[in-house]
């Protein structure tokens, strides 16, 4: 197909938002297994607590409040959660890790099937957010009709600045020192004394957390109904994998990748069914430990 | 006498599977199971048996088994579709089919460990997945499932009710005769030293890549089989048969058995599908929160499944009787 | 007639291991199920669960419960245990059903009961469900479903097993074209009608100059909804300007809707239902596409197939204007839906969907035609399915078509209504247009498949 400069620059933003909401749920995913080595299964499901805790307030109390008290609370469920259960698996294999937290997800999702139905709630965008953006005011080069709806130019900026939080609090922080030192040898922290137990579960609050803030601002886009956790499930895995496990760059990477991917693959469908497993094998056996993948971390 | 002796010994489990197999139809429905129901237990009891050969002795956790369980099923339903309603050349073709898909994976996954494994094998299933969903449906039918072929006969003997019952069990017993036999012998005994330590074992000079293949592709011949059974059990392939929720709930009924007895599997498998299909009619709604529940308990409190539990029970009242 | 019946006889000869169970435990199955037990005395007709033994007669209703469309599941099952209770007690649609021979005293005077079972919107779990009500209830017609692939996978084992299978909410032209089957009824409406009903509709309402771009779910219903709204708003003078077959699992239709603003189309037509629909539809408004100009045009949205649900799902400002079919709606006005929606509301407190009311009637139908074949061998009942002609059941006067097993009706043209002019909180389309039977009546042949033996082989 021939491609002209606007329907490039549309599937380039397409393929932008797509990767934001991937990197906003992997983000957390890819930082509580690098830390803390365990495969969550039901960061999903946060996500989907996320979504119904943001659409509830939204719709009762208004987006404010909504962005205001959901992630805090998505940090304490996380917190509790870590407390609770996940500590007990630490020293257990990745197995039972995936397994239990596999079997929270559904405990989770049925729950709130339960309480809000199967059906799916209309999540309204504020109003400041609604609408379209003419790209031409941005992007002047472009001529003619582009358009692109705003509240997804938005959540790309979210995106933006919550990698750039996380990144910051890692770099510039004597937490994040610590969370890294972790990353690359728990062990060692402990001889020195360092208390790593309690810094693992302020990680895994901030996981959740950031699923919270996914949930806000993602919950207009993917919808808000019981399954959706479940499907955003194995696409958020894969790019923690792809990107290299516990590697936060290589999360916001392969977030792109593959929101590119499925963007510029839309024509053909019979590709862009299987394009996120095709680059999934293909990079794990070329490069195995993902793109950007300490060597030797969970190989 | 004594030789009596040994297969008693080496062969009790496998006598005791084939007593309550096979009386399964008598005692079965007093609990509420029906036929059919039988059927598809004794099918997934040869799934769990193949799979822990993998998983259990060598360690390695495959999200994507389903795939050889799909791409068998359909190939049999194609075969009895298109070739022939005779299940034999049906069987083997598919198994076969399976079995060089499986050698093609096992050569590509095998050479990583741990969670990368696990993600390249759910990835290989969930792309066969959505193959057949798509590019393939004019052959799998996508989300209609594969339909309309003839009653599957073995040569002149129609394929449904009992008959397909005691096929099935009959397949099934040897199946788990043959896996504890590679259990006793030396190649099981590799396989289960790869799970211990691998590095070490390499450091012997032991090429520990053959056996992870030939583990690999064991366990991909028991899942074929048990695919093409399905189809023989009941004319019907879904796409569900390859999908990622098939692989993991073969890893779920192994780990609430008990992962590495070979027989706690197969009580994992009765439980979840006794479950699914019988306690959630009881259940109503919420019969997958209810499941969900006790898998997590059962991960949580006992680690090694329904095993541990039981030879804890066995500790805990008949301690006495093993001379401690 | 008769060498059917004894073809018959041959396969249900011999004895089964359940004769021997029931042989060897005769004592404690006594009165449970001692069919082949007597076998000889009943060997002319046994087929499927037939004959029914005791007073009571059940019925399997395999909905789903867990999965994207366990609300419409939840809702076919009201509808299922109010269909249940008028059977035994009268009252609802057996005052309104034309003809009818039921008399509010179950079926044939056997108490009418029930089991339930969950398809988990999933092929392979709905069979092995209706299996269990076949095998273990004894279940004498199995009805259900909220998506053809399931509906035509039960209806497939159904047929096999010699149980009758009533269809719930299925759209497919399938069901009732190349899939279709002795032992399946369909009562809801198809994808071929949608098209015929609502492509005059769009070209009046939208003009006979347009370009449509097809965004489809890519299985069974949604190719034949795609085929069908293609061939008919062609015949009315549109163009189309593309189609897209999106993954059924898909929740983010972005990268597709990107297409649709790069193409040339000003019209788009949305062939997904439920969740697909939800998503598509709401991320077509968030992409400015209700307040665009293409072509010197307002870019119009179109949802072949409506429901409440689905309306509720994706939010009354966003559905505001946008045209669809239904099969029924509860606001219809005729005796037959004004005492279903009376009994249903009266029972549970909001009105019925169009899959409750499909449900409902189906129940009553296959009741009606064991009462009108004088007993529960389903050959016979088939018969008196077969070009059965009623009215009352809330689409006008309908006809079960013999050739095909659809039922030719009444359907509606549906338009979204706006928040402000809502009435009520299940209030969220309006009736545009109720197009005749005869307007969507069509040729069965078009789709081929065979319906098979009346006696399964």
């Amino acid at each position: 197909m021939d491609m002209t400069l606007n329907a490039f620059t549309l599937s380039i933003l397409t393929g932008l938002q797509l990767g934001s909401i991937y990197v906003l749920i992997a983000l957390g995913l890819t930082l509580i297994f690098g830390t803390l080595g365990v495969v969550n299964f039901a960061h999903g499901a946060l996500y989907l607590i996320a979504i119904y805790l943001a659409v509830s307030i939204n719709n009762a109390l208004g987006f404010g409040l909504a962005l205001i008290l959901v992630p805090p609370i998505l940090f304490i469920i996380g917190v509790l959660l870590e407390r609770g259960l996940i500590q007990r698996f630490y020293d257990r294999p990745h197995t039972d890790q995936i397994l239990v937290t596999f079997g929270l997800a559904i405990v989770i999702q049925e729950l709130l099937k339960w309480a809000f139905g199967a059906n799916n709630i209309p999540f309204s965008i504020p109003s400041w957010g609604n609408g379209i953006i003419f790209m031409h005011d941005y992007l002047p080069f472009l001529e003619g009709f582009v358009v692109y709806p705003k509240w997804r130019m938005i959540l790309v900026v979210v995106a933006i600045v919550t990698v750039s939080a996380v990144f910051a609090l890692l770099h510039l922080t004597r937490f994040g020192l610590v969370i890294r030192a972790g990353m690359r040898d728990a062990e060692m922290l402990q001889f020195l004394g360092v208390n790593i137990n309690r810094r693992f579960m302020v990680v895994f609050g901030l996981g959740a957390m950031i699923a919270g803030i996914a949930g806000v601002f993602g919950g207009p886009v993917t919808q808000v109904s019981p399954e959706v956790g479940m499907q955003l499930l194995v696409p958020s895995f894969l790019i923690v994998v792809i990107g290299g496990m516990g590697s936060l760059g290589g999360a916001v990477l392969a977030s792109i990748l593959i929101g590119m991917a499925q963007s510029f693959t839309a024509p053909y469908i019979y590709i862009n069914t299987i394009i996120i497993y095709l680059i999934t094998v293909i990079i794990l056996l070329v490069r195995p430990r993902g793109l950007l993948g300490a060597k030797g971390v969970f190989e | 006498m004594t030789t009596q002796n040994n297969f008693w010994q080496h062969n009790r489990t496998v006598l005791i599977f084939a007593l309550i197999a096979l009386t399964m139809p008598f005692w079965f429905p007093l609990m509420g199971g029906y036929s059919g129901l039988d059927t598809k237990i004794m099918i997934f009891c040869i799934f769990v048996v193949g799979f822990d050969i993998l998983l259990g002795f060598t360690g390695y956790l495959s999200f994507g088994h389903a795939a050889f369980f799909g791409i068998s099923a359909y190939v049999t339903g194609i075969m009895l579709k298109s070739f022939s309603d005779n299940i034999i050349p049906a069987i083997l073709v598919a198994v076969l089919a399976a079995t060089v898909v499986a050698v093609i994976i096992g050569l590509l996954t095998l050479k990583r460990t741990g969670i990368y494994f696990s993600i390249l094998t759910l990835a290989f299933a969930e792309m066969f997945d959505s193959m057949a969903m798509s590019m393939l449906q004019k052959w799998t039918g996508g989300e209609n499932g594969l339909t309309g072929m003839p009653t599957p006969m073995l040569f002149n003997l129609k394929m449904q009710g009992d008959t397909v019952f005691y096929f099935v069990t009959l397949m099934a017993i040897l199946l788990f005769y043959l896996a504890k036999r590679i259990e006793r012998s030396p190649v099981g005994l590799m396989m289960k030293a790869i799970k211990c330590n691998q590095t070490r074992l390499e450091f012997t000079g032991i090429n520990a890549r053959k056996y992870k293949l030939l583990a690999f592709v064991i366990s991909a011949v028991y899942a074929a089989i048990a695919g093409a059974l399905m189809v023989v059990y009941e004319p019907f392939v879904g796409h569900e048969f390859l999908g990622w929720h098939q692989s993991g709930e073969i890893v779920i009924m192994s780990v609430i058995g008990g992962v590495g007895t070979l027989v706690g599997p197969m009580l994992g498998a009765g439980f979840m599908l006794y479950f699914e299909n019988v306690l959630s009619v009881n259940l109503g709604e919420q019969w997958l929160l209810v499941l969900g529940a006790i898998f997590m308990a059962v991960v949580i409190f006992m680690p090694g499944g329904f095993m541990e539990g039981i030879a804890r029970l066995k500790k805990r009242y008949f301690t006495t009787v093993d001379g401690e | 007639m008769t060498d059917v019946k004894s073809e018959n006889t041959n396969h249900k000869a011999g004895w089964s291991r359940r004769d021997v169970l029931k042989a060897t435990s005769a004592g404690a199955a006594a009165g449970v199920t001692p069919m082949f037990f007597t076998q000889n005395a009943w060997a002319e007709e046994a087929l499927g669960n037939y004959p029914v033994k005791g007073s009571e007669v059940v019925l399997g209703f395999n909905v789903p419960q867990t999965g994207a469309y366990a609300d419409e599941g939840a809702d076919e099952l009201r509808a299922y245990k109010l269909a249940v209770k008028h059977l035994n007690n009268g009252g609802g649609m057996l005052d309104t059903l034309k003809p009818s021979k039921l008399t509010g005293n179950g079926i044939l005077g056997k108490k009418v009961t029930y089991v339930t079972g969950d398809t988990q919107t999933n092929a392979d779990a709905s069979r092995t469900s209706a299996r269990r009500m076949i095998e273990r209830d004894k279940v004498i017609m199995v009805t259900g479903g909220s998506s053809s692939g399931i509906a035509i996978a039960q209806q497939y084992l159904c047929n096999e097993l010699g149980i009758i299978f009533m269809c719930g909410l299925t759209h497919s032209n399938d069901t009732t074209g190349k899939d279709k089957q002795r032992y399946g009824f369909r009562h809801f409406f198809n994808a071929h009608m949608t098209g015929k009903a609502l492509s005059p509709v769009l070209s009046k309402e939208y003009g006979k100059d347009r370009r449509a771009f097809h965004l489809t779910a890519d299985y069974s219903w949604g190719h034949t909804q795609q085929e069908s709204m293609q061939e008919f708003t062609e015949k009315e003078g549109w163009s189309t300007a593309g189609n897209i077959m999106t993954p059924l699992k898909t929740t983010d239709f972005s990268q597709y809707l990107s297409q649709v603003l790069n193409s040339d189309a000003d019209v788009l037509i949305l062939n997904h239902y439920g969740a697909n629909m939800v998503n598509s539809l709401t991320n077509a408004v968030n992409f400015g596409m209700r307040d665009m100009q293409k072509n010197g045009k307002n870019l119009e949205i179109v949802v072949p197939l409506y429901s409440r649900l689905m309306a509720k799902g994706a939010g009354s400002a966003n559905i505001d204007g946008v045209l669809g079919t239904s099969g029924w709606n509860w606001a219809l006005q005729d005796e037959g839906s004004k005492v279903f929606v009376k009994t249903f509301t009266d029972e549970y407190g909001f009105p019925p969907s169009q899959a409750a009311h499909t449900c409902y009637v189906q129940t009553l139908l296959y009741a009606n035609a064991c009462e009108m074949a004088g007993t529960f061998y389903p050959p016979e009942v088939i018969k008196a399915l077969e070009d059965f002609k009623f009215t009352g059941a809330g689409n006008g006067e309908t006809l079960y078509r013999g050739s095909d097993h659809q039922c030719i009706k009444n359907i509606l043209v549906m338009q979204g209504k706006s928040p402000a002019a809502r009435t009520s909180e299940f209030d969220y389309l309006q009736i545009v247009d109720e197009v005749d039977a005869k307007t969507v009546d069509y040729d069965p042949a078009i789709f081929g498949g065979e319906l098979g033996p009346y006696v399964p082989a």
